[in-house]
Parts: structure tokens; C-alpha cells; sequence
């Protein structure tokens, strides 16, 4: 444990110095993420005229109570999707030289992917979190049913988060091209998780490929405990099936991890594909 | 001592390193040469846990690299030339703290590490600037001292001086020799041939993964035939001086420019001399030619090459 936490500082620094090379990142931290949350609240906002939307979608009538759906999705959507980049990331380093000297060293290889996904989360994710804290805070729109149940709602996105990063890591590590991340996991993971409309809504299909996101599982926590004040009985089944998803991840990459390295110590090429 | 007996690796269809048995023991280095694709860079990987042999034994200070990875990568660290292996966006201080975590190393132990290793390669002046404003030396010598930062056992060293200007990689050479000089066990593969001769005790030479030879560096040039040439100009060639030069040896030849040339294990500079001399013979010059390992690996690839035909 002790190497594993070396580990992580080490990765956070170099998180640090890749994500902060330049003053443009709070586009990507701030900006864009705001703006996408706005052109969803204003795409939204007209159904509130709609007839009967208060018994369809009750939330939907009231334009705060949306506001703070929609920016809830906003914030787990950045949470997982700064993972997708970091494994984007993370695969370049096979092709920069560095990811064989990663492997040269005796570091526990899942500690690295794990520190490298939660590093670049929290360098990603905290500037858009103060936001959404501070807007919550300010619409008066948190309904929660015990003061625990932050913490409950900050595990349930940093845990499946963290192990969604480290089996994108472990998996990505090894592949020449890891553009077909973005187009992979962009629209279809802000679509199907119900970032911006409620999981009900979708049709069953779309909902099958929602259920096997984590971010779906995260979000149904963070609006149940933030939003609609259940406890932890209410979100139970939920934070149940986030656990396991959390576990199946991990051990998904520990898997991809040993896979990927026994393959290319036996076939001299640092990649799965 | 690193040992490998009959290590063998294939790539599919492509054998590239056959049957190699390498000693490479603590306090020297050793060299591994042959031409492009002649098995060095697959054997160095082996021996660092990248590769897995296909067959065959390796064994690093006793530890077997298949069954105890974990601590023969303790024991080893591989810098390989011409490659950008260190982190562009980070300082020269932070890439060997880094690394120095990825290692494990006490904290107390690696603080005055990292000011030993850069001044070492000469970059405490350089030590908080972004590796990405470095020049390409810079950068190569900071890689060395990535490479140094577990104080490993043994060094792989896989063209370190490649690109390096001729300053640098003199500097480099006397910190290579002085990390054999205190006990590590090098093994070093570079094109420059000269600096394998200046460095290296013994020198394994390989082509298309096979052995070919191993030696000294003197002992390498003895088994090729490559021996000291003399050349001697003479100003006044006659046929009468031509025929007394090519009796005196069956190797004598005649080479354009009135040059008499002779080349011979036995140092016969001065008999050949007196025999052109007696024979009326006015000399213009007189070259000396050591032999060099190049024309060993040269001889030792063609004859391989001869072979493989």
C-alpha cells in the first residue's frame, strides 16, 4: 500500500504537469461543460409549456428543479469522460517511449493504471464540482435526507469513476488507436446514461446499453440523495449494482493488464489490438 | 552476474536471437555487437523483463526474470539511446522523482540521489526547466540518469550514445567506466565501435541472432585475422624492388602510388623496411595501421553472411 499511495503521487504530479501545460485547459474544465450545460437547459426549458409534463416528468415544470438534474448530469458526465481523456492520454505513452520504462519498473501495474484514472480525475473534475456545488447551493434545489449522504453521493461517483478509468487505462494501454474512445464513449455515454434526460424516458434498447455504464449507476444515486432527499435503504439496489459494476471494472482490468502484458512480452509490441 | 543459456526467441516465423549464452558479470562491461537486426535489442529486453524468451535459461544475480519479475526489475535499469523516454512537460528534477516512486526509493535516499545523478550528467543547472526546452543531449542525458535512479546491479545500455554530440558522449563513456569501476555489471551495445573498444573487457558479436564470436577486443581482432598493416611508400618502385618486396612475405602486396603493404600478426616493419632498402629502394613514407574492432565485426558479419549463402 505503501508503493501503491508513491504511486499515486507520482502520477498526480505528472498528471499535473500534462493537464495544466497550458491556461486554454479551463476551456475544457470550466467552459465547455458549462456550455453544454446550458444548450441542453435551453433545449429542455420548453417543455415545461408542454401540457400534462408535470405528471410525465414532474421535475421537468419546475425550471430550477431541472436546472440541477441537467447539472448533475453535467458533473458525472465530466467525471467519467475526463477518464476517457486520460486514457487517451495514458495510450500515447506507448508510443512516446515512456509506458515501456512503466513497465520496466517494478510498480504494481494496476496501481498505476488506478492512480493515473484518479489523478486525472481530480484534476479534471474539481473546478466544474466547486461549480455545480455552488450552483446547487444557490438554486436552493438540495433535498437531502441525512448530512451522510454526501459523503454516500461523493463515493458514488468517485468509486465507479475511478475503476472506469482504470480499466479504460488498462485496456487502451495497449492500443495503437485510441481516437474511437471519443466517438465511442462521447455522445452515446451523454445519451444513454441519462445525463440529460431521465433513464424512463429512453426506449428499453437504449436503456440495456445505459445499464452497463457506470456514470447511469452514479447518477441515479447523486439525483436520488441530492435531489429527491432518499436515503441509503431508497438507493440500496443501486448502490448495490454500482459496487459490482466497480468490482467487475477492477477486475476487468487486472485481467486486461496481465493479458496485454504476458502478449507483449511474448510478441515484443506494448499493445492488445 | 547476468547468465543466459541457449536463450532463444522467436516472433512468430522470425527466429531472432538462437542459442545465445552470455556471461556478464559485476565490475565490467561487456559488450554486445553485430550488425542491424542481429538479435542485441530483443537479448537486452530479455534480460529486462520486456521480452520472454521462447526457450532457454536467464538468470540475473541469480534471480530468474520469468518467475521473479518483480525483483530483478529492482536490480536492473535499461537506457536506450535516440528515444525521447522521459516526460517533455515535467522538470528534470520531477521526471527522476517520478521514476524514483515508481522504484520505491525512500524518500531520505532519493533526494541526494537526484542531485548526485544530475550533476552526474551535468544538468543541476538544468534541473527545474521542462524537459520539452531541453536540447536533444540534454534530453539523452537526463534519460541516463532515469536509468540510474535505483542504483541498479546491472545497466543495459542499448546505443546510449546515440545522436549525442562527441563531447557528451566522452563524458558518458567515463560515467559508464566508473559504474563498472564500483562493482555494477554493464552491458552495453553501440554502433560506435571505438567506444565498445575503449570500454569494453569482453565483447560478444552476434549476426541474425547467432553467435559469431567472443573475446577481448584484442583477441576478437587476432581470431578475424585483423592484424596491423604497414604501409611503405617507396619513391623509386622498380621491378627489381617490386620483386625483392613480394619474396620477402607470400602477404606483401603492391598497392597504387609506389605503396609496398603488408599486413601480418608479426610486427615485421623493419625487416621489410631493410629488405626495400638493400633492394635499392628510396623510401617516401612510412603508415602504420593498428587494427580496429570494426574490421573484426566487419570480417566476423561477412564470414556469417558467407554462411548464411
Amino acid at each position: 500500500m505503501r508503493h501503491a499511495a508513491k504511486v499515486m503521487r507520482a502520477e498526480a504530479l505528472k498528471q499535473h504537469r500534462q493537464i495544466f501545460g497550458s491556461k486554454l485547459v479551463l476551456f475544457s474544465m470550466l467552459v465547455w461543460p458549462l456550455l453544454k450545460l446550458a444548450e441542453t437547459y435551453y433545449t429542455l426549458r420548453p417543455l415545461a409549456a408542454t401540457p400534462g409534463i408535470a405528471e410525465r416528468w414532474p421535475l421537468a415544470a419546475d425550471p430550477e428543479r431541472l436546472l440541477a438534474f441537467l447539472a448533475t448530469g453535467a458533473l458525472g458526465f465530466t467525471f467519467f469522460f475526463s477518464l476517457v481523456q486520460s486514457a487517451w492520454h495514458f495510450s500515447i505513452e506507448r508510443q512516446t517511449g515512456t509506458l515501456e520504462l512503466l513497465f520496466l519498473s517494478p510498480a504494481n501495474r494496476l496501481a498505476v493504471v488506478v492512480a493515473n484514472g484518479f489523478a486525472a480525475l481530480v484534476q479534471n473534475a474539481w473546478l466544474f464540482a466547486c461549480f455545480a456545488v455552488a450552483m446547487f447551493t444557490l438554486l436552493d434545489v438540495v433535498n437531502v435526507a441525512h448530512p451522510a449522504m454526501y459523503a454516500v453521493v461523493f463515493l458514488a461517483m468517485l468509486v465507479p469513476a475511478v475503476a472506469w478509468g482504470a480499466f479504460l487505462n488498462s485496456v487502451l494501454i495497449f492500443s495503437r488507436d485510441a481516437a474511437f474512445l471519443y466517438t465511442l464513449l462521447d455522445d452515446p455515454m451523454w445519451f444513454a446514461s441519462g445525463v440529460r434526460l431521465p433513464v424512463f424516458a429512453l426506449p428499453g434498447w437504449i436503456r440495456a446499453i445505459g445499464s452497463v455504464l457506470p456514470l447511469t449507476g452514479s447518477l441515479a444515486v447523486v439525483r436520488g440523495a441530492l435531489l429527491d432527499g432518499q436515503g441509503i435503504g431508497d438507493l440500496a439496489g443501486e448502490l448495490a449494482g454500482l459496487t459490482v459494476l466497480s468490482g467487475v471494472l477492477l477486475l476487468a482490468a487486472v485481467g486486461a493488464l496481465r493479458l496485454g502484458e504476458a502478449r507483449a512480452q511474448r510478441t515484443g509490441q506494448l499493445r492488445l489490438f | 552476474m547476468i547468465e543466459t543459456v541457449n536463450l532463444r526467441k522467436e516472433f512468430g516465423a522470425k527466429v531472432a536471437v538462437d542459442g545465445l549464452n552470455l556471461s556478464i558479470p559485476s565490475g565490467r562491461v561487456t559488450g554486445l555487437l553485430g550488425l542491424n537486426g542481429a538479435g542485441k535489442t530483443t537479448t537486452i529486453k530479455i534480460l529486462a523483463t520486456l521480452l520472454r524468451q521462447t526457450s532457454g535459461t536467464v538468470s540475473v544475480g541469480g534471480l530468474d526474470p520469468v518467475k521473479q519479475p518483480h525483483a530483478v526489475r529492482k536490480r536492473i535499469n535499461l537506457i536506450a539511446g535516440g528515444e525521447r523516454m522521459v516526460y517533455a512537460r515535467m522538470t528534470g528534477r520531477e521526471n527522476l522523482w517520478y521514476f524514483g516512486q515508481l522504484y520505491d526509493i525512500p524518500t531520505k535516499v532519493l533526494k541526494p540521489r537526484i542531485g548526485q545523478l544530475l550533476e552526474l550528467v551535468g544538468l543541476t543547472h538544468a534541473a527545474g526547466t521542462r524537459v520539452e526546452q531541453y536540447s536533444r543531449g540534454m534530453t539523452q542525458r537526463l534519460s541516463i540518469a532515469r536509468g540510474l535512479i535505483n542504483d541498479p546491479d546491472y545497466l543495459l545500455l542499448d546505443e546510449p550514445t546515440l545522436g549525442l554530440d562527441a563531447p557528451i558522449a566522452r563524458d558518458l563513456r567515463k560515467v559508464v567506466a566508473g559504474l563498472a569501476e564500483q562493482g555494477k555489471g554493464v552491458l552495453l551495445t553501440s554502433h560506435y565501435l571505438a567506444e565498445v573498444e575503449q570500454l569494453c573487457e569482453h565483447v560478444y558479436v552476434i549476426g541474425d541472432g547467432r553467435h559469431l564470436a567472443a573475446g577481448s577486443p584484442a583477441e576478437l581482432m587476432a581470431q578475424t585475422g585483423c592484424h596491423r598493416t604497414v604501409r611503405i611508400t617507396v619513391t623509386n618502385l622498380s621491378p627489381q624492388i617490386e620483386a625483392a618486396a613480394l619474396a620477402f612475405d607470400s602477404r606483401v602486396r603492391l598497392a597504387p602510388g609506389g605503396v609496398v603493404e603488408l599486413n601480418h600478426p608479426d610486427d615485421l616493419t623493419g625487416a621489410l623496411t631493410t629488405t626495400i632498402i638493400e633492394s635499392g629502394g628510396a623510401l617516401g613514407g612510412l603508415e602504420i595501421v593498428e587494427p580496429s574492432l570494426e574490421d573484426a565485426i566487419l570480417a566476423l558479419s561477412d564470414r556469417s553472411l558467407e554462411v548464411i549463402a
